[in-house]
């Protein structure tokens, strides 16, 4: 049971926060965007479920997942990109600036409680933006539509740890920048430093690459493949918490520069070292309906036998697509059931176009217990068959796939009416009347 | 004693704003803090507070050493020219206050009606604290401050805004909190109203303390105990 005391300091925030002409701007915004999400995914899904007698996708490959859910929550990766912060940063800007902060730390509640509040009044307030989203779901089912609750519930979590990384961040840059114009250039300019980061570290490997791996984006598109990593769930929290440490290190106008570097310093090296033990844990679920990112049942029996460690020689450049589908359907995979797998990528050019043929440019090396395989190719079965080789494992006896798809050619009916009209009426009337006494 | 600051030092690159201000504050006076603008009044209420860290000094309490981490237990500082949460009520921030400090409900109330019946904030309670005029708002102010608990209050510029007549109502209110427990350190820019006010005053100039005293110790610290109707404004000018 919360005190008295933070009951007030949550209820101020609260209050805070219905102020905010950014947050009602952002619920006004964020029902056109997840509705125009919604209609244009139920319209993409039902073409490729064959309606209107048009040629029908193989219904395997019909999965609500990527067909449904990830482009309608899709609106919630831009708002909480571009909308969020602003948010986020008012309410630890306007009270650094109106010199309210400077009471409240005078007063027995702790910077932590405070802050502590505004994270919960700042999830409370993205609650209520998710409701667009969520009735999209309510829609989908009332469609004949199917969900699949645990990975409607992991991308809901990724989207949730989304936010969570995103206010630490607006929160520290309210507390450490001068204004809140400044604030949001620098939020802003992070984000964009992570757009950047992941550009270039695509498909390089080594520690950019496993860096790139936990940016905000990136970050949600493990989610978004219908998997529950530890490691990423781990990092995201953590930087969202270094976030808020920052802050109450930094809100503190009697401690001195020194003091706040040094602490500073040490929230960010201890998120460091959390970001790198973290990065080490292998334990992962694999969430999606149809096991996209697991090998089948009857592969994953066979290479639980293996327990040497297995390295891999990549002779393919970064920007080779083949290098994508090896990482994303072979090595990634390989990487969470093998007890220890190194990957070496080899080529020594970005794109490939102009390796000489004594490189050995598309090589896949395999080395296993002493001994050495190559393929070239990148398909699962072939690639496992060479390693169960290797391993001298008798390969399974495998069967078609047993996810059957779920094909809907439905309309979104009365969808347009409730994100274009009666959402953004509805806020509109309520921002008004909530607003007009402090106008 | 209730509190003595010792050497209380500040500086901003080469400028030094604050020297080695030291001074005493008697349990249930009102110690007046008076200085040109620039002499650092403001600079020195935030160093009291443990709201801006200081290049030297200490700060005690009853004796004992306070550190700038545990001084929110023994004072209350108020700024000046602050306007905090501008988009809620009189009344709900009033209210938020008195919870803050976590009296029981009835006897935080009953002070919080005390308090917005002497500072006339009636017709206030129900305007969002962005909309109210300086005067007003400095009023609300004041009854944040006279809701803390803290033994040891620090005004910075209490009166500014204030017209004549409310001047003189908050001032005679002021003159009632040591009977209330409280000691006042008020910072004020109108001399006369110092001196109709204040127990005893701090004289500041230039960041240095120039004198500490009742008016007629401070007559005789400047040499002019024997001028008839040397005012304030005389000693400091001749201590300055």
């Amino acid at each position: 049971m919360p005190s008295r005391r933070f009951r007030w300091l949550a209820a101020k925030e609260f209050r805070e926060l219905m102020a905010s002409r950014a947050f009602w701007l952002l619920l006004l915004m964020i029902g056109p965007l997840v509705g125009h999400g919604f209609i244009t995914a139920v319209d993409t899904y039902a073409e490729a479920s064959g309606i209107a007698g048009g040629p029908a996708a193989l219904g395997q490959g019909l999965s609500p997942l990527d067909g449904i859910l990830v482009p309608t929550f899709g609106a919630y990766d831009l708002a909480v990109t571009l909308l969020f912060p602003f948010v986020a940063i008012r309410l630890v800007a306007a009270e650094k600036a109106s010199g309210a902060w400077k009471l409240l730390l005078q007063s027995p509640a702790s910077p932590g409680a405070m802050l502590l509040a505004k994270g919960l009044t700042l999830l409370a307030g993205w609650l209520v933006a998710w409701l667009p989203g969520l009735a999209a779901l309510v829609l989908w089912k009332l469609y004949g539509g199917t969900l699949y609750q645990p990975e409607v519930l992991n991308l809901l979590l990724g989207h949730l740890l989304r936010v969570v990384l995103a206010a630490g961040l607006a929160v520290a840059a309210g507390a450490i920048a001068n204004g809140a114009a400044s604030a949001a250039i620098a939020t802003l300019g992070f984000t964009v430093g992570t757009w950047a980061l992941e550009f270039i570290a695509a498909g390089r490997g080594g520690a950019l690459q496993k860096l790139a791996s936990y940016t905000p984006t990136a970050a949600l598109r493990v989610f978004e493949q219908g998997e529950l990593r530890l490691a990423t769930v781990l990092v995201t929290v953590a930087i969202g918490l270094a976030g808020f440490a920052l802050a109450a290190v930094w809100l503190h106008p009697g401690r001195t520069i020194r003091y706040r570097l040094i602490a500073g310093a040490a929230i960010l090296l201890l998120l460091t070292l959390t970001g790198a033990a973290a990065s080490r844990l292998r334990s992962a679920r694999d969430l999606s309906e149809n096991r996209r990112n697991s090998f089948s049942a009857a592969d994953e029996s066979a290479l639980a036998r293996i327990r040497q460690p297995l390295r891999v020689t990549v002779f393919l450049s970064p920007e080779d697509p083949r290098l994508m589908d090896l990482d994303r359907n072979i090595l990634a995979k390989l990487a969470r059931i093998l007890p220890e797998v190194e990957i070496v990528h080899a080529a020594h050019s970005r794109t490939g176009l102009f390796e000489a043929g004594g490189d050995r440019y598309g090589e896949v090396w395999y080395q296993l217990a002493g001994r050495k395989s190559m393929t070239r190719s990148t398909t699962e079965p072939i690639v496992l068959d060479n390693l169960y080789q290797l391993a001298r494992v008798p390969p399974p006896v495998r069967r078609e796939s047993e996810f059957p798809g779920h094909p809907l050619p439905a309309t979104p009916s009365g969808a347009a009416v409730l994100y274009y009209a009666i959402w953004p009426l509805a806020i509109a009337i309520a921002g008004w009347l909530h607003l007009r006494n402090w106008s | 004693m209730l509190c003595k600051a010792q050497g209380i030092t500040k500086r901003y690159g080469p400028s030094t704003v604050l020297e080695a201000a030291s001074f005493t504050i008697h349990e249930g006076e009102v110690l007046g803090l008076i200085g040109p603008n620039g002499a650092g009044k403001t600079t020195l209420f935030e160093c009291l507070a443990g709201l801006l860290p200081t290049d030297g000094g200490t700060v005690e309490f009853r004796g004992a050493p306070l550190p700038a981490s545990r001084r929110k237990q023994a004072l209350f500082y108020l700024p000046d020219g602050i306007r905090p949460w501008a988009d809620q009520p009189v009344h709900w921030v009033l209210a938020f206050f008195e919870a803050l400090y976590g009296r029981p409900p009835g006897e935080g109330a009953a002070l919080a009606a005390a308090i917005t019946r002497d500072l006339k904030l009636e017709p206030l309670l129900r305007s969002r604290i962005g909309s109210l005029s300086k005067g007003e708002a400095k009023r609300v102010l004041l009854a944040l401050g006279l809701l803390t608990p803290q033994p040891l209050l620090l005004l910075d510029e209490p009166f500014d805004g204030l017209d004549f007549r409310q001047t003189r109502d908050v001032m005679a209110l002021l003159r009632t909190v040591p009977a209330r427990g409280r000691t006042l350190f008020v910072s004020i820019h109108q001399l006369v109203d110092a001196a109709r006010m204040c127990d005893r005053l701090v004289l500041l100039s230039r960041g240095r303390v120039v004198g500490v005293g009742t008016l007629p110790e401070l007559r005789s610290l400047a040499g002019l105990a024997g001028v008839d109707g040397a005012g304030l404004e005389e000693v400091f000018l001749a201590l300055t």
